[in-house]
């Protein structure tokens, strides 16, 4: 999802510089209307380079370094969004060292975007009841809560909530779905 | 009428005769003789006369039944239905009748509209049971979560339902397009409490399901789920971490005056009362694994219930005196199915096997019925059993998750 969408602006723009003949396509998810616009009206208008002196080349802004500037989620499921998931092991809620790593940077994000606000969701697999994996996601994500505090993040940017199995990310009943299903997702809100 | 728990005796339920030969009091009567039959069969009280025998000897008529005939192929008990179909209106007329003797142990009348004839039949069910001291259930209903309404694609959606007891006339109870889960009967059939996330975190409502309306207890105090009515109606217990740790909860019903019950370490959900309202079975893993766990309701004297097993949860306790039993979800051989312990002995019983994953054990209020939810994958449908285990019937079909059931009053 992530990649299709940060792939998205250069596509537009290759098509721009055919010509124009082709209608730019219709990107789903949101996010990248922007982008696509800024990109064709900047080729469209672009002046010969001077020949004879000055650097050769000028610097371009980047638009690939912009995702930061917005948040790419899907509005349809609430995924996406500038912070990734963090995973758990199964029937349990403390940080394995990947977590770990991963919050460290959340926590860096989260630091230099005071402003914003998030839910942080606690999440299972499809095995067991429904009634202990609503309290074990509450587990998982105040424990993911707890650590990004612990490392200086303003405890009124992060409430908790929990959807147990409710709400998981894949339907499949495999091991591969039950490990992207045991997580702390991190919505966002500024 | 007296129970014969030896088998002996015999109902005969001959077709019920229309009074009238339009195809509105023929269709009728047809809809209610075979509620009626399929009504006492799953109540497992009785022992019929089979239709072969009924057919052997002459027709009969209602108002004046030939007894000999009755006696002769069996009959103990003679259960006579008549019908007649008014414009809307409906007319079933039920009489019970010992042969042996030729009195009439019951005689009823029932009048009203015709658009649901099933009703007809469920009433007098529950009257010829109540005739053995025992209670019916054919006028119970199921509440339900299902995801049927939820688009194919994009964020899943779960909604409340109600069921007639045979999984006949689904009716959904929320509109919300939210995540509607962990239904619970007030005592009075009248209302519904239950978890919704439709203001972003989970809180316990209570919807008055005939009237439309719903009210918030917890109003985003801390994440509330698992809501259990007492047997009076009167309070409600509940999970909830505003205190910090997930804990048993309780308040009055309207969720005024909310106190905690637990403090333990552990995760502590799931709450069920005990017939009496004095005890409260509720899951703690505060032990290492999830188990379950008997309080007194002002949340003392707290000793574990079950000990066999990694994983035990979602109790429900038999809400009829007769039976002191607990129903819960067993993980076993890495499935998880439904589990029955006897309070006194403390012996173990498995109710389900082989329906893949089974969870969410609700008791049907005459303590003699369970109801809970199996599925695999993406399809899970509510399945009723008596409390041995035996006469599973599934109540809802399709691709859908059905799940989550709670049987009421």
């Amino acid at each position: 999802m992530k990649t299709r969408l940060l792939f998205a602006p250069l596509l537009l723009a290759a098509l721009a510089a055919c010509g124009g003949h082709h209608r730019p396509p219709v990107v789903t998810g949101g996010g990248a209307g922007g982008p696509s616009a800024t990109a064709t009206g900047r080729d469209g208008s672009a002046a010969p380079l001077p020949s004879d002196s000055g650097p050769d080349v000028q610097p371009v802004d980047n638009d690939m370094a912009r995702g930061e500037d917005f948040t790419v989620s899907d509005p349809e499921t609430g995924e996406g969004g500038p912070l990734e998931d963090v995973r758990f092991e199964y029937d349990q809620s403390t940080l394995t060292d990947a977590a770990r790593t991963l919050l460290d940077h959340h926590a860096a994000w989260l630091k230099a975007h005071a402003g914003a606000k998030v839910m942080v969701e606690g999440h299972c697999d499809e095995r067991g009841t429904v009634e202990y994996n609503l309290a074990l996601g509450d587990r998982r994500a105040r424990a993911a809560r707890e650590y990004l505090v612990s490392l200086g993040v303003d405890g009124n940017q992060l409430r908790t909530t929990s959807y147990g199995k409710e709400r998981p990310l894949d339907t499949a009943s495999n091991e591969e779905a039950w490990a992207r299903n045991r997580r702390a997702h991190f919505a966002v809100s500024k | 009428m007296i129970f014969d728990p030896s088998g002996a005796q015999r109902m005969a339920i001959p077709d019920c005769v229309p009074k009238r030969a339009d195809e509105a009091s023929r269709e009728a009567c047809r809809t209610v003789t075979e509620v009626l039959r399929a009504d006492l069969k799953f109540e497992g009280l009785f022992r019929f006369v089979p239709a072969e025998l009924m057919s052997a000897i002459k027709a009969l008529d209602p108002e004046h039944p030939d007894f000999t005939d009755w006696r002769g192929i069996g009959a103990t008990y003679l259960v006579t239905l008549t019908a007649v179909a008014n414009g809307p209106e409906l007319q079933v007329e039920a009489k019970v009748y010992t042969p042996e003797s030729g009195q009439t142990i019951l005689s009823r009348r029932y009048s009203g509209k015709g658009d649901n004839p099933r009703t007809y039949a469920h009433q007098a069910s529950d009257e010829i049971v109540a005739l053995t001291g025992f209670r019916g259930v054919a006028r119970t209903k199921i509440a339900f979560v299902s995801d049927r309404d939820a688009p194919a694609k994009g964020r899943a959606l779960k909604e409340l339902y109600v069921m007639d007891y045979d999984g006949f006339n689904p009716r959904r109870v929320t509109v919300n397009r939210s995540i509607n889960i962990l239904p619970n009967w007030n005592p009075d059939g009248r209302s519904l409490s239950y978890v919704s996330y439709r203001q972003g975190q989970p809180d316990v409502y209570v919807a008055s399901i005939y009237e439309g309306r719903s009210a918030n207890l917890t109003n985003g105090r801390g994440q509330s789920f698992a809501p259990s009515f007492s047997p009076d109606g009167k309070r409600i217990a509940y999970s909830s971490n505003r205190g910090g740790n997930m804990d048993i909860w309780v308040a009055n019903a309207d969720g005024s005056g909310a106190r905690r019950l637990t403090d333990s370490a552990g995760l502590d959900t799931a709450p069920t009362w005990s017939p009496t309202g004095q005890e409260i079975a509720f899951t703690s893993d505060r032990g290492g694994t999830p188990q379950i766990y008997v309080m007194d309701s002002e949340g003392l004297n707290v000793r574990r219930l079950t000990t066999v097993g990694n994983w035990n949860d979602a109790p429900s306790w038999n809400p009829s005196k007769q039976y002191s039993e607990v129903a819960y979800t067993s993980r076993i051989e890495g499935g998880f199915e439904i589990a029955v312990i006897d309070l006194a002995s403390r012996q173990v019983r498995q109710v389900t096997l082989g329906r893949g994953s089974c969870e969410y054990p609700s008791w049907a209020p005459s303590g003699r019925h369970l109801v809970f939810a199996c599925g695999r994958g993406r399809s899970w449908q509510i399945a009723v059993a008596d409390r041995l285990g035996q006469s599973v019937q599934t109540l809802t079909g399709g691709s859908n998750k059905n799940e989550q059931p709670d049987w009421g009053p």
